[in-house]
C-alpha cells in the first residue's frame, strides 16, 4: 500500500486558514487504516475546534472516495459536493491530491497527509516499512522475494557489500542487511546458485513516467 | 497517587461472625475471589479478584456478605418509590449488559408501562427480592438477562435462570398463578451495513473474538454467535459501517446534545464503562456532571468525544476498568490507546488539557470519586482562567 502519515494539525490549520468553506475528501483505498469517512469527520471536528481557538469559523463538508487517485471515481464522488466550496482538503496520497487538483482547476486542493513510500505495515508492531521502489524492473523472483532496491541501504543489485555486522546494515544498525536476508532465504529454498548470476546496472528508463495500459 | 496507602473502602465484605462456612459463595463466584481455607475451613474474600457482580451476596443464606451497591435494603427502597413514580404493577429487571436503557423493552416483553430496575448483572437479585416485590403488590415480573455465554460475570445469567425456575414453581404452589416471572435473554451485538463496508479488514484484525472475517470480495462478515458486543470494531471502523445495538451513534449523539444543553457550567461529561463504575440507584452527580454508559470502554469513540467538545462540554472523563479487570478482551487497553492518540491530536491544535482517561474498579468506589473530583477541579481551574482572560 501507499504509506502516508497525517500532517501535524497546526500545519493543516495554517494551510486552510485563508478559506472558510472547505470540503474534506477522504480516500478509502491503500492506507491502513483507510482515511475514509471516519477520518474525514474526525478531522473536521478537530479543525473546527482548532479554528475556534483561532477565532475562525470553518464550515466543513465531508465526503469520501473509494480510490481518490482514480479520476473517474474521484469525479463521481466529489463533483456533487463542491458547490460553494472554497478549498478541498484531501486525505489521500500525493497521487490522490493531484487527481482532485486536476479535477477542480479553480479550487486550491490541499494535502492533509505526507506521502512516504510503497510499503507494508507490521500491524502487531505498528511499524511501516518501505518494500517497493516502483523501479519498473522487478527482481524479486531471483532475490527470494526480498527487494534489494528498497531494503539494501545502498540499493546494491550484486550484494552483499561486506559491511554488515551481525546481520545489520553498516549504515543503520537498526536495519537488517537485505543481502543477508536474501542469502538466507535462497539457502532455505536451495537456490543459492541464483546469486552467481551477475545483475547489470539498473536501467532507470524502465521506471517510466507515463505508460499506456 | 498510587503510592498513597490509605484504608480503601471496599464494595464487598464478608462478615465472619455470620458466616456458616456453607461454601455456596465459593462455588458461585465466577472469579475465585471467595475461597475456603483448606486448613481452618473458614471462608475468605480476596477483594483484588472480586468484580462485585453480587452473585455471592444474593446467594448467601446466612446474609454474611455486605455490599454497598444495590443491596436488598436500597433495592426495596427504590422499588417502593419507583412503584409510585411509574404507577405500575409490572416490574422489569434488566441487566445493563443487555439493556443500557429502556429501549426495546416494549418490543421484547409487550409491556409499555412498567417499573424499571436496571442493575449490572441480574445475578445479584436474590429470591428474597423477587418475593418482596410480589409482596409489595407487583403482579408480573419480567427479567431481561444476557445470553448465558454473553454474561459479563459468567454465572449471572445461568444463576438467574435457575432462580426463576424455582421461584415460579413456588409462586404457583402458593397460588400466585403460573409463570409470574418471565425471563428473556438478549445480547446486544454488532450490526454491519455491508453497503458501507470498504473491506479494509480492521474489524477482522482487531476483533478479540474472531467474530468477523473478510468475505471475498472484501466485505466484513460477522458471526454474531462469537460477537461479545464490546464495540471495539464500531469505534475503529474507518467507514463507520458498524453499529452496536442500543449504542447506535445517533443515539449517543442525541444523548450528548441533550445532556450538554442541560448541564450547568463547567460541563463535565463522563464516558464510563458500565463495569468500571456502578452508579447508585438514585440521582447521581452535581448538576454540572453527566455520564454516558458504554458497553465496554472499547466503544469509546473519538467522534463522540470531539462532538461533546464541539457542543460546549468543558471536560471529558473516560472511566475504564483496569486492564486486568476488563470483562472483555483488550477493551480497556484499546480505549486508553485511542484516548492517547486523540489527546495528542488535540494538543496539536492547541486545545487545553480537558480530556482525561482513568482506570477504576467498582470494588474501590472511592477510586472513581477521587478521579472525578480531581478532574472537576482541573476543569474548574481551566474555565476560571479562561474567564479571567
Amino acid at each position: 500500500m501507499i504509506v502516508t502519515t497525517q500532517k501535524p494539525l497546526d500545519e493543516i490549520l495554517d494551510s486552510i486558514s485563508p478559506y472558510s468553506n472547505i470540503l474534506i475528501a477522504g480516500c478509502d483505498g491503500c492506507t491502513q487504516p483507510p482515511r475514509g469517512i471516519r477520518e474525514a469527520k474526525t478531522l473536521s471536528q478537530l479543525l473546527d475546534l482548532g479554528g475556534r481557538l483561532r477565532d475562525k469559523n470553518f464550515v466543513f463538508k465531508v465526503a469520501t472516495v473509494v480510490k481518490q487517485c482514480d479520476s473517474f471515481l474521484a469525479a463521481s464522488a466529489l463533483k456533487p459536493q463542491v458547490d460553494g466550496v472554497e478549498a478541498v482538503l484531501s486525505l489521500a496520497c500525493g497521487a490522490g491530491v493531484q487527481t482532485v487538483a486536476e479535477l477542480f482547476p479553480d479550487l486550491p486542493v490541499l494535502p492533509a497527509q505526507n506521502t512516504h513510500f510503497i510499503g507494508v505495515e507490521d500491524r502487531e508492531g505498528g511499524i511501516l516499512e518501505e518494500r517497493c521502489a516502483a523501479c519498473g524492473d522487478c527482481l524479486l523472483a531471483r532475490m527470494g522475494g526480498i527487494c534489494p532496491v528498497t531494503r539494501c541501504a545502498k540499493g546494491l543489485l550484486n550484494g552483499a557489500c561486506g559491511g554488515a555486522r551481525n546481520g545489520k546494515c553498516e549504515m543503520d544498525p537498526a536495519r537488517d542487511c537485505a543481502w543477508e536476508l536474501i542469502f538466507q532465504r535462497l539457502d532455505k529454498q536451495d537456490k543459492l546458485d541464483l546469486l552467481k548470476e551477475f545483475r547489470p546496472p539498473r536501467n532507470y528508463q524502465l521506471r517510466a513516467w507515463r505508460l499506456t495500459p | 497517587m498510587s503510592q498513597q496507602v490509605t484504608e480503601h473502602r471496599v464494595a464487598l465484605k464478608l462478615n465472619e461472625e455470620y458466616c456458616s462456612s456453607c461454601s455456596i459463595c465459593c462455588s458461585l463466584c465466577p472469579f475465585e475471589a471467595i475461597k475456603k481455607d483448606a486448613e481452618t475451613g473458614n471462608t475468605f474474600l480476596e477483594i483484588e479478584k472480586c468484580q462485585v457482580c453480587g452473585i455471592c451476596y444474593s446467594a448467601c443464606p446466612a446474609k454474611a456478605i455486605d455490599t454497598i451497591y444495590y443491596d436488598s435494603g436500597s433495592l426495596i427502597k427504590y422499588l417502593e418509590r419507583a412503584k409510585q413514580e411509574y404507577d405500575s404493577d409490572t416490574l422489569v429487571i434488566m441487566c445493563k449488559g443487555s439493556a443500557p436503557d429502556f429501549v426495546g423493552i416494549e418490543r421484547l416483553f409487550g409491556v409499555s408501562k412498567f417499573v424499571p430496575l436496571s442493575v449490572p448483572c441480574v445475578g445479584r437479585i436474590s429470591e428474597e427480592l423477587f418475593l418482596k416485590a410480589i409482596a409489595m403488590g407487583i403482579e408480573e415480573i419480567y427479567v431481561l438477562a444476557c445470553d448465558q455465554n454473553y454474561c459479563r460475570f459468567e454465572r449471572g445469567s445461568p444463576v438467574t435462570g435457575r432462580r426463576i425456575l424455582a421461584l415460579n414453581l413456588l409462586l404457583e404452589q402458593l397460588g400466585y398463578g403460573r409463570e409470574v416471572i418471565t425471563l428473556k435473554r438478549h445480547s446486544l451485538k454488532v450490526k454491519a451495513d455491508r453497503d458501507l463496508c470498504i473491506g479494509c479488514g480492521n474489524c477482522a484484525f482487531y476483533c478479540p473474538y474472531q467474530a468477523v472475517k473478510l468475505d471475498s470480495p472484501g466485505v466484513a462478515n460477522f458471526n454474531l454467535d462469537s460477537c461479545r458486543g464490546c464495540g471495539l470494531c464500531v469505534a475503529i471502523c474507518p467507514a463507520m459501517a458498524l453499529e452496536l445495538e442500543n449504542w447506535e451513534r445517533e443515539r449517543i449523539s442525541t444523548l450528548i446534545s441533550r445532556l450538554s444543553s442541560e448541564m450547568e457550567q463547567p460541563k463535565i461529561l463522563v464516558f464510563r464503562c458500565q463495569w468500571a463504575v456502578f452508579p447508585p440507584l438514585d440521582g447521581e452527580f452535581s448538576p454540572n456532571i453527566c455520564a454516558i454508559d458504554l458497553p465496554c470502554a472499547a466503544r469509546v469513540d473519538a467522534f463522540h468525544i470531539l462532538e461533546a467538545f464541539q457542543k460546549g462540554v468543558d471536560g471529558v472523563l473516560i472511566a475504564a476498568c483496569p486492564e486486568e479487570d476488563c470483562k472483555l478482551e483488550r477493551g480497556s487497553g484499546r480505549a486508553q490507546h485511542s484516548v492517547a492518540v486523540l489527546r495528542e491530536r488535540l494538543n496539536q491544535i492547541g486545545f487545553e488539557d480537558r480530556l482525561h482517561f482513568c482506570s477504576v474498579a467498582p470494588r474501590y468506589p472511592e477510586e472513581f470519586d477521587r478521579e472525578l473530583r480531581q478532574f472537576s477541579q482541573r476543569i474548574e481551574a481551566i474555565c476560571s482562567k479562561r474567564e479571567r482572560k
